[in-house]
Parts: C-alpha cells; structure tokens; sequence
C-alpha cells in the first residue's frame, strides 16, 4: 500500500496528518519527500529515547525537511529534564512535552476520544500547544 | 501542511495524532487524518467512534497495479486523491476525514 499512502499525501491539498506504522523502515523516500514535518514520539526513559533516536537518524537519510521529538507521558521535572539532555546531545529539536495524563486512559477505557472526553485536559494543553509550534514552523 | 507521526507502540503516537488532527480541524483547516497502522485506532482518538475501525478495506477498483522502473510492482490510486478521500474516507467534521489504508478488499475476485 506504499504507493497509495505515497499518491494520497503527495496530491492532497488538505492538512494531512499521518500516523506512521511504528518503525520508520516502511516510509519509502517518496512518501517522505511530501511530509513537511515528521513528529517522533518517545518517552521519557533509556530504551524509547534510543529508539527515537535511531528515527531520527532514518528520517534525516529519508530526506524529511523538519524532524522534531515529542516527549509524551512526562510526569515529573526531571523526566523533562532526561528527555532534553538527551535530544539536545543526539542533536534532536524538541518540539512538544506532553504530560502524563489519566485522562488519556480514561478516555481509552470509554472508547471515547480524548478531546471529547475532557477537552481541557493537561495532555490535550499539551497537544494544542503542540499544534501551533508546528503550524508556526512552516514561516 | 503535511505531518507524519512516528513512535512505538504505546508511546500515545495515535492519541497524539487524532488529537492533533481535531484540533487543526477545528482551527478551520480541512484535514484529512490517515491511519496507516497496521493496529488502527485513530478512529477512535480521532472521535469517529468504534463504527470507522470496521471499516472495510479499500476498493479494489480503486486501485491499479502499475510498475516502476525497477520492475517492482506496486498498486496505487487509479482515481485522484480528493476524489479517494471524498469516495473511501469517514467523515468526522465537516472539515475532517479519516483514511484507514489497511488493506485492500479484494472482494471475490481473489
């Protein structure tokens, strides 16, 4: 199905958000030529920071013009803090830090999204914040 | 504008994704959220309800084989792709359309 993925996010002209298959290995250079800004989400401990930086490093080889880290489930100042020594030292722009939030497993127990389920949640903040600085990244 | 989101399973990538799509959706932009998980739940962070996540898979006759230079085949759209959107998506908001690309429905043609 790359092909179809490729040709849809290639010709539409509407806002398109993708969510990926987890590794990066099946984005073909075709489709990641027309993706503006790819969001790799890791959370705050050793393995999932690896791992986000092992997609970094694939997303610069696959050509991605912006590349940005979203720290997700952050519960404490030093998780924040792990999470941006790391991305600073492997190079990686932090774009959003999203806290850790029982409204996400609420929601998630009730098959409810969660921006119906509580629109004023601190995760959903998060992700509104999230929003702008990647619409503002386009300047 | 055209975002990707990347993350392993249980890092809250679709939640990020389907939440981050209602909120452009609702700063006036058409959005189309596209769910190329192999395990699809952005119907539900999207707020389409468990309804889209049985979803059929795409037409077939929307589909073409084509190969490319390096004699690999592969399928892609035989139709432009707001058409693909207008005819396969889910709406969710006047301005918001949900794509699963799971797989394609062969039908009976096997």
């Amino acid at each position: 199905m790359r092909g179809v993925l490729n040709g849809l996010v290639a010709e539409t002209s509407r806002t398109t958000i993708v969510d990926l298959e987890a590794g990066l290995e099946h984005l073909s250079r075709g489709t990641a030529r027309h993706v503006d800004t790819l969001l790799i989400i890791g959370e705050p401990y050793f393995k999932s920071l690896e791992t986000a930086s092992r997609s970094f490093a694939l997303a610069k080889d696959l050509g991605i013009k912006q590349i940005r880290m979203v720290a997700n489930k952050v519960r404490t100042p030093r998780d924040e803090e792990t999470v941006r020594d790391f991305a600073s030292r492997h190079g990686l722009p932090v774009e959003g830090v999203v806290p850790f939030d029982d409204a996400v497993l609420a929601a998630d127990e009730r098959g409810e999204a969660l921006i119906e389920y509580q629109p004023a949640a601190p995760s959903v903040a998060a992700i509104r914040r999230l929003a702008d600085g990647v619409l503002n990244g386009r300047r | 504008m055209k975002v990707a989101i990347a993350g392993k399973g249980g890092s809250g990538k679709t939640t990020i994704a389907g939440t981050l799509a209602r909120v452009m959706a609702d700063r006036g932009q058409r959005v189309v959220a596209i769910d190329d998980d192999s395990n699809p739940n952005l119907a539900l962070t999207v707020g389409a309800g468990t309804a889209a996540s049985g979803a059929p898979g795409i037409p077939r006759d929307l589909l073409e084989e084509r190969t490319d230079a390096e004699g690999n085949k592969r399928l892609e759209l035989s139709i432009p792709a707001e058409d693909f959107i207008d005819r396969f998506g889910v709406p969710v908001r006047d301005n918001l359309t949900l794509l699963i690309m799971g797989q394609p429905n062969h039908g009976g043609s096997g």
